[in-house]
C-alpha cells in the first residue's frame, strides 16, 4: 500500500503550461458581464413599463370614476330588459367607449415587457 | 467579490484545478480545460453568493466537481474509452509516459467518487475535511472512497 500511495504522489498529473488559459477565462467572464448587463437592462425596462402603466392605469381610473358620478346613469331605466340595458349603457358611455381599448393596450404592453429575451 | 480579486485567486488555483480535472478527466487535456472553464464561468457568475465561509479553492473545486458529474452524465453516451484520450507525444514514451499511462488508464476504471477522493487526497494534497466539503459526503464515507478507491487501483497498476 505503501508503494502504491509512494507511486500516487510521485506521478502526480503534469499540467501543461499554457498562456491562453487564463485569457480564455478573461474573455468569458467579459461574456459574462455583457449578458448580465443586458438583463439588468430588461429588467429595468420591465420595471419603468410596470410602474407607468400603474400610474396610467390609476389615472384612468381616477377619470372613469370621476366621470361616471359626473354623468350618472338613469338608474330606473335599467331594469328594462339586457339589450335595453346595454343600449343604455352604450348611449350614456359612448363617449369612454375607447377607456377599455386603452386598459387592454397597457395590459398588452405590460405582457410584452414581460417577456424573457435570453433563453 | 471584485472582479479582480476573482481573476486574481483563479491565477492562484488554476494549475490545481487543471490537475484536478485532469486526473478526472483520464488524462484528456483539451477536455479538463473545457471543465476548467465552465466551472470557472460557473463560479464568476456565482462569486456573489461566495461568504467565504469555506476556503475560495475548496469552493472552487465543488464547482468544478459538480461541472465533472454534469458533463459525465451528459457525455455517457458516447463517453471515450481513457486509451483513446490519452495521447502521449512520441518523445514522451519513456518510463514517465507509460507511468501516466497507467495511471489514467487505472482512475478511469475507478467509479467517479473514487476518482475524486484519490485525485485530491494524493494529488492536491487536500485534507479529508476539505475533501468531504469538495465531494458533499461525510469524513467517514471519504475515508471509505480512498480505501476502495486504493483497492483498486492496486488491481490496475503494476508497481
Amino acid at each position: 500500500m505503501k508503494d502504491l500511495e509512494a507511486f500516487l504522489r510521485e506521478n502526480k498529473p503534469q499540467v501543461k503550461e499554457d498562456p491562453t488559459f487564463l485569457l480564455e477565462t478573461q474573455h468569458r467572464m467579459e461574456q459574462v458581464e455583457g449578458i448580465k448587463a443586458e438583463v439588468d437592462r430588461q429588467h429595468r425596462r420591465g420595471r419603468v413599463a410596470l410602474v407607468l402603466a400603474l400610474v396610467v392605469g390609476l389615472a384612468i381610473g381616477v377619470l372613469a370614476t370621476a366621470l361616471a358620478f359626473l354623468y350618472p346613469v338613469d338608474v330606473e331605466s335599467v331594469g328594462e330588459g339586457l339589450w335595453q340595458s346595454i343600449r343604455l349603457f352604450l348611449q350614456n358611455y359612448r363617449q369612454y367607449l375607447l377607456l377599455p381599448v386603452a386598459l387592454l393596450a397597457i395590459l398588452l404592453g405590460v405582457v410584452l415587457s414581460r417577456k424573457p429575451v435570453l433563453q | 467579490m471584485t472582479r479582480e480579486r476573482f481573476i486574481e485567486e483563479v491565477r492562484r488555483q488554476q494549475e490545481p484545478l487543471r490537475r484536478f480535472l485532469l486526473a478526472l478527466c483520464g488524462g484528456n487535456d483539451a477536455l479538463a480545460d473545457d471543465i476548467a472553464q465552465d466551472a470557472l464561468v460557473r463560479a464568476y457568475v456565482a462569486s456573489g453568493s461566495f461568504l467565504g465561509l469555506s476556503k475560495f479553492s475548496t469552493w472552487l473545486f465543488r464547482i468544478a466537481y459538480n461541472c465533472y458529474i454534469d458533463h459525465c452524465r451528459k457525455a455517457r453516451p458516447e463517453q471515450v474509452s481513457v486509451e483513446e484520450a490519452v495521447i502521449l507525444p512520441a518523445d514522451d514514451a519513456t518510463d514517465a509516459g507509460f507511468r501516466y499511462q497507467q495511471l489514467y488508464q487505472a482512475l478511469d476504471r475507478l467509479p467517479e467518487k473514487e476518482k475524486a477522493a484519490i485525485a485530491l487526497f494524493y494529488f492536491e494534497d487536500r485534507s479529508i475535511k476539505e475533501i468531504s466539503a469538495i465531494l458533499d459526503m461525510p469524513q467517514g464515507t471519504v475515508k471509505y472512497q480512498l480505501s476502495m478507491g486504493r483497492n483498486h487501483l492496486k488491481q490496475h497498476i503494476q508497481l
